[in-house]
């Protein structure tokens, strides 16, 4: 439906509301409004009965008097003494006069003449005409018009009778009048509260006032009523026929002369002969409900602000409807462009895989091929394997379900870690790598250290992997005191010298499957997922990310982070007397860094910049008797490089001085010739505090002892493990894995046979349990919390490794909080496997 | 410079017509009120109008002012005269009521007159000088004129037309034209109230006009006039004459005359017969003429066009007397003085009193008259015509003489001799 006619229809519903409201209303008013007039109408025939009373009882006074003269044949004077005697009322008066001359005597003297009784009705007006008095007395009321009493000047109205006087002994008609003031009747119409505002007329049947009203204006009503309504002459002869010929009261409308619509209600007056008694008053003093008014408009004014607040509130949805509409079909375009790029990008590796796999099983018997293809299978493996993390965890951070599970980690370990991972890479492109930390204090820490990993893996790895083969990649890891409480500022930074970043990209990097268009970005492996996971990991942990590059010369990223310390935290690490060391190294911050570290261990230390300042400084101190109690060497040095410089101060200076190699590269190449040429030891940048104290300490107490053959695995031999895994296949790829170095393996088909072997397991049978977790029967989960219930102590302690394809970060809780010792995700690295029952054997001899 | 000059014209123009509605706007007489708008009490107006709904019209305009005064008009029963003065000592005594001049005269009034208020008290601010100095110079400031009137005829123009016949402006086209209309059937051309003497009958109305101009220049010939003294029947020759000259040319005929039986309703309604051509009348006659257009089915049925003329009793026509109509006193001893002297300083105004004869259809008693609706013919009366015999000291006696003189000479009980020498008796 369109807007417009939505908008038509609720304004055609709210008109016909309010219509009906203002009609019902209208009803209703009427209806009052003729219930007020019907009161009114009651109220002026209960008035007129009031009036008819008083004025019966006023004539019966007049009657009784007009009686008793007629009875004692009374002189003028002798019947005014007489009614002067019996006045009770002071404002009454009567007059007595001829008939003949109109003239006669009054009750009481003359207002403007003191003393004189006489009185004249000769001019007033009253008797031009004498049929409206009955000759019968008692018959009827006889009331005069309102008329100005001669004697006093007021507006009175008189009772009178027919009476015969004696005058000089002869009988002479006369006319009594009872005179009483218009004002004194008037003080009897009194109306209920509701009609106070009314006004009362008397008229005769032609309509001439016999009293008027203040608001009656003309002297007659019907001119009255003529003049302020306009009226054709049918219909005015018709009311003034209504008027003066109804048996009962009636009501009508018309207009006073101030034009204001008046209610006027008649009823025929019984006292007098023809006479109607008229009640007027202005409509607007009608008690009417005005409220309706109100109604109407608190109505229409809530219709129309229900309906600007639906349509507000319409149009608002309608916007975010727009809105969400758009983003659904961005959304639904980002699936369609996310289902080609991940056809693309998984397909791409698959078709390495299987066509690799293909050409081998073809040439099975070529072992250099086999071996070949088999490493670029690996490759394109670990790249699949980096492809589908990286989708599941972009999916659970835009879906809001990534949490963090923080736990206890050395940031030595983690270092070593990503100095492990980055390594193949540094090496396979000859990069100049290098890797400085600087006044790392807290070596453990409390954060969600996969996800910390993460970060600076995908920062690092992505400058590895954009940076050109001979390029220089540095990474410095800062740690400072932190606003926050218990905490320190870690500062991540990584700088290259590789492609670059364009700033039109840069506005956009963030985003998922965002990759820069160029030619030698093309050749690279990438998901485009790795900075969206980075900066939503960073946001995760409340850090910041900054990015400043430039294309053609190199980017650097910098990431901060504030990390909670852990409470385990190394001993006091200080060297009890004075150790002279010399090191050696290009690379100044290095040098600086290592400084300060070595000096807060208690160490005297000496530079050298080069291998043969080295070589220089060895000699003089030789020369001096103080030799260099331990000599450590960069291993790449622009002059001589570190192999050499050991080689000279054992051979040149003195053979026994213990030398330790460092590198930020992988040393299993150079590892012989050290050793060949006496160097006592391996360290890794970076050089943290904790790894130059124990190596330093290791050398000064067993100076002869040789590098550690990092790939003697010796120490593995005899372990014993319990495999939980239901799939045959993870089955044999585990035990195949684990026998290639000596350990054997037994397997449990799922939780519940784990469960049943551990209650009968001997003593010291397995070192540890690598424990599948979604498995039919039982789970690993409940596998764990049962065999942590076992009473033989040596089963309900053993160590137990999640080996698993749920590899969230909430999946490692989940097994941590399950009474687990460790977590390995499926597809298994058998580096990590193999460091994790070094970890545990090395905790079991504890 | 023709552009520059009409511009210049137009500037001067409008400054010129801005200036004159500021002179003339009537604004300066505007009724500020002075008492507390919240006052209550009531004002009571007496009179002998049967109705004054013009009066209560200024009612409900003061009422805007002071919306709890109830003012209230009544006419009192009787003959006024007799009652007037019983109704100011009664107990629910009038704060203004209806006076004139002539009580001013009579000594039997002087109780009334006592009742007067002295409106001209700087201390009351009435603005008296908003009416013409002629109307009030002679009621010593103890009355205001609410109107003018003056003496005339209504003549039925539709008439005129029909028998071709041009309106008189001048003595001789009246006696021509008289003639003429009695040539084509009409037996009085001219009418008027003819059944007693009255102040306002067809022989007054026709001798009055003359007799004042004949002594109007003459301080002498007033001060005989009002004794009365009958000397001043010479100059009142004049006026008996021209009563006389009209009769004996049959301008009226008494017959037709005396079927009109009161001086007021059924002139005018015999008038709207539509068959009178002039009919005579004065006073505040012709203010009734609106109001019984609608009474009159003849009229109804014919409806015509009709002006109040002066009777051109000279050559060069006509006169104006300009004669204070229905005057207002206010009583001195009446309850809520202050609030009647604000009344009358709300109703003396030009505003107020111009309202009134508008309504009322007569002429305006203020210095702002104007000849509108049926007058227009005064309005071309030149001021040597025009006189205010109250202005010029003449009083109630000479028109009493001329009224009972020129009755006589118009019913033949006199002739114009024996009415100039019957003057004063």
């Amino acid at each position: 439906m369109k807007k417009i006619w939505i908008v038509i229809v609720n304004i055609l519903i709210m008109a016909s509301m309010v219509a009906f409201v203002f009609v019902y209303s209208n009803i209703e008013n009427k209806r009052t409004i003729n219930r007020q007039i019907d009161h009114f109408q009651s109220g002026t025939v209960t008035m007129e009965q009031v009036t008819e009373n008083y004025l019966e009882g006023e004539q019966r006074i007049c009657d009784v008097w007009a009686n008793y003269i007629n009875s004692e044949d009374m002189t003028i004077q002798e019947a005014t003494s007489f009614i002067h005697i019996s006045h009770v009322l002071s404002y009454a008066s009567a007059h007595l006069i001829y008939k003949d001359t109109l003239t006669g005597l009054s009750t009481r003297e003359s207002i403007i003449h003191p003393g004189d009784y006489n009185v004249s009705y000769s001019s007033i007006g009253l008797f031009g005409d004498m049929s409206w008095i009955d000759s019968n007395i008692g018959e009827s009321i006889n009331i005069s018009h309102a008329y100005t009493n001669p004697i006093n000047g007021e507006q009175s109205i008189a009772f009178c009778n027919f009476i015969t006087l004696s005058d000089s002994g002869n009988p002479r008609d006369a006319i009594l009048l009872r005179v009483l003031p218009v004002s004194e009747l008037m003080r009897k119409w009194v109306f209920h509260k509701e009609f106070e505002k009314a006004e009362l007329s008397i008229i005769d049947m032609n309509g001439d006032y016999i009293i008027q009203g203040y608001s009656y204006e003309n002297s007659n009503f019907f001119e009255f009523y003529r003049t302020y309504n306009s009226t054709s002459p049918a219909s005015y002869q018709e009311l003034i026929k209504t008027i003066t010929t109804s048996e009962t009261a009636g009501t009508f409308m018309m207009n006073n002369s101030n034009r204001e619509s008046c209610i006027l209600s008649y009823t025929p007056f019984g006292a007098g002969g023809g006479w109607i008694f008229l009640s007027m008053m202005p409509e607007k003093y009608l008690n009417v409900n005005t409220e309706n008014w109100l109604l109407i408009g608190v109505v229409s004014g809530g219709l129309v602000a229900l309906f600007i607040f639906d349509l507000i509130v319409m149009l608002y949805f309608n916007k975010r409807l727009q809105i969400s509409a758009e983003e659904a079909d961005v959304a639904n375009r980002a699936k369609t462009k996310f289902l080609s790029t991940m056809s693309h990008d998984i397909r791409t590796p698959m078709n390495a895989i299987i066509g690799l796999t293909t050409i081998s099983e073809k040439n099975i018997d070529d072992k250099k091929s086999v071996k070949e293809n088999l490493h670029k299978i690996e490759l394109a493996s670990n790249h699949l394997l980096t492809l589908i993390n990286d989708i599941l965890d972009i999916s659970k951070v835009e879906s809001g379900k990534l949490n963090l599970v923080p736990q206890t980690f050395s940031l030595v370990e983690m270092v070593e870690n990503l100095m492990n991972i980055s390594q193949p890479m540094i090496k396979e492109k000859n990069i100049d790598f290098n890797f400085r930390v600087s006044k790392v204090e807290k070596e453990y820490l409390y954060a969600d250290v996969l996800r910390l990993n993460q970060i600076y893996i995908n920062i690092l790895s992505n400058a590895v992997k954009y940076t050109e083969p001979g390029g220089k990649v540095s990474v410095d890891l800062i740690e400072e005191n932190s606003q926050k409480p218990n905490c320190v500022r870690l500062t991540y930074i990584v700088s290259d010298t590789g492609i670059g970043m364009t700033p039109e990209f840069m506005a956009n990097m963030y985003q998922a499957f965002s990759r820069q268009t160029d030619s030698r970005v093309n050749s690279i492996q990438g998901t485009g997922l790795g900075l969206a996971i980075t900066k939503q990991m960073v946001d995760l942990m409340e850090g910041t990310i900054d990015c400043q590059s430039e294309p053609g010369k190199g980017t650097t990223f910098k990431v901060v982070l504030d990390i909670p310390v852990a409470e385990k935290q190394l001993e006091e690490m200080k060297f009890d007397k004075p150790i002279d060391v010399l090191i050696a190294d290009d690379d100044e911050v290095l040098l600086n860094t290592a400084v300060d570290t070595m000096n807060s261990l208690g160490l005297n230390v000496d530079i050298a910049r080069s291998g043969e300042e080295a070589l220089k400084k060895s000699k003089n101190r030789h020369n001096e008797g103080k030799d260099y109690q331990i000599v450590i060497v960069d291993l790449k040095m622009p002059d001589i490089d570190g192999i050499e410089t050991i080689k000279r101060i054992h051979k040149e200076i003195d053979s026994n001085t213990p030398a330790l190699l460092i590198s930020a590269y992988d040393y299993s190449d150079v590892e012989k010739s050290a050793k060949d040429a006496g160097a006592s030891g391996f360290l890794s940048k970076p050089l943290f505090r904790s790894t130059l104290y124990n190596k330093i300490n290791e050398i000064l107490g067993t100076d002869t002892k040789v590098i550690e053959q990092e790939n003697d695995n010796s120490d593995l031999q005899g372990i014993n493990i319990l495999v939980t895994e239901d799939n045959d296949i993870n089955w044999e790829i585990i035990s195949t894995l684990l026998e290639m170095y000596g350990i054997t393996s037994e397997r449990a088909e799922n939780g519940r046979v784990c469960l049943d072997k551990m209650k009968e397991v001997e003593k010291d049978k397995y070192l540890l349990i690598f424990m599948d977790i979604q498995m039919p029967e039982m789970n690993g989960l409940d596998a764990t919390r049962a065999i942590r219930k076992l009473d033989d102590p040596y089963a309900s302690n053993i160590p137990i490794i999640a080996m698993t394809s749920d590899a969230f970060s909430e999946n490692v809780a989940e097994c941590l909080n399950a009474g687990m010792n460790g977590h390995i995700a499926k597809p298994i690295d058998i580096k990590l496997v193999l460091k994790e029952i070094r970890r545990v054997k090395e905790e079991s001899k504890k | 410079m023709k552009k520059i000059m009409c511009t210049l014209m137009t500037v001067f123009s409008v400054a010129l017509l801005a200036s004159c509605n500021k002179g003339g706007g009537g604004s300066s007489d505007e009724f500020a009120p002075s008492m507390d708008a919240d006052t209550h009490c009531s004002i009571r107006i007496v009179g002998d109008y049967d109705n004054f709904p013009e009066l209560m019209n200024r009612f409900k305009e003061f009422n805007a002012y002071y919306p709890n005064v109830q003012l209230n008009y009544q006419k009192i029963s009787g003959n006024y005269k007799e009652m007037i003065a019983t109704v100011l000592e009664g107990n629910d005594k009038p704060n203004i009521f209806f006076s004139s001049t002539w009580m001013l005269e009579d000594e039997a009034y002087a109780s009334i007159v006592n009742h007067m208020e002295d409106l001209s008290d700087s201390s009351l601010k009435i603005n008296l000088s908003c009416i013409r100095q002629g109307l009030i110079k002679s009621v010593n400031n103890l009355m205001v004129p609410l109107f003018g009137r003056s003496y005339g005829m209504l003549v039925n123009n539709d008439l005129f037309e029909k028998e071709g016949l041009e309106v008189p402006t001048t003595w001789n086209e009246l006696l021509s034209v008289c003639s003429a209309f009695r040539e084509k059937g009409y037996t009085s051309p001219l009418m008027g109230y003819s059944k007693k003497e009255d102040n306002c009958g067809l022989m007054t109305t026709i001798a009055y006009p003359a007799a004042i101009a004949s002594i109007a220049n003459s301080p002498d010939a007033i001060e005989l006039a009002n004794k009365p003294d009958s000397r001043a029947g010479e100059y009142m020759r004049a006026a008996f004459n021209a009563v006389d000259q009209l009769k004996k040319n049959n301008c009226f005929n008494l017959t037709e005359c005396d079927s009109i039986d009161d001086n007021y309703n059924l002139v005018i309604m015999r008038f709207f017969e539509g068959d009178v051509p002039m009919m005579v009348c004065a006073d505040d006659t012709p203010s009734g003429t609106r109001k019984r257009e609608e009474r009159s089915q003849a009229f109804i049925d014919h409806p015509f066009s009709y002006s109040y003329n002066p009777i051109p009793l000279t050559d060069k026509g006509g006169y104006f007397i300009d004669t204070p109509s229905k005057l207002l006193s206010v009583n001195k001893y009446c309850e809520n003085l202050d609030m009647t002297n604000e009344f009358m300083r709300f109703l003396v105004t030009n505003k107020a009193l111009n309202a009134m004869a508008y309504e009322k259809n007569l002429l305006s008693s203020t210095k702002e008259i104007s000849f509108e609706s049926i007058y227009a013919p005064f309005g071309d009366v030149t001021p040597e015509y025009t006189y205010s015999p109250e202005g010029l000291g003449i009083t109630g006696t000479v028109k009493a003489q001329i009224r009972k003189l020129a009755f006589k000479v118009a019913t033949g009980a006199m002739t114009v001799d024996e009415a100039v020498a019957a003057y004063g008796e």
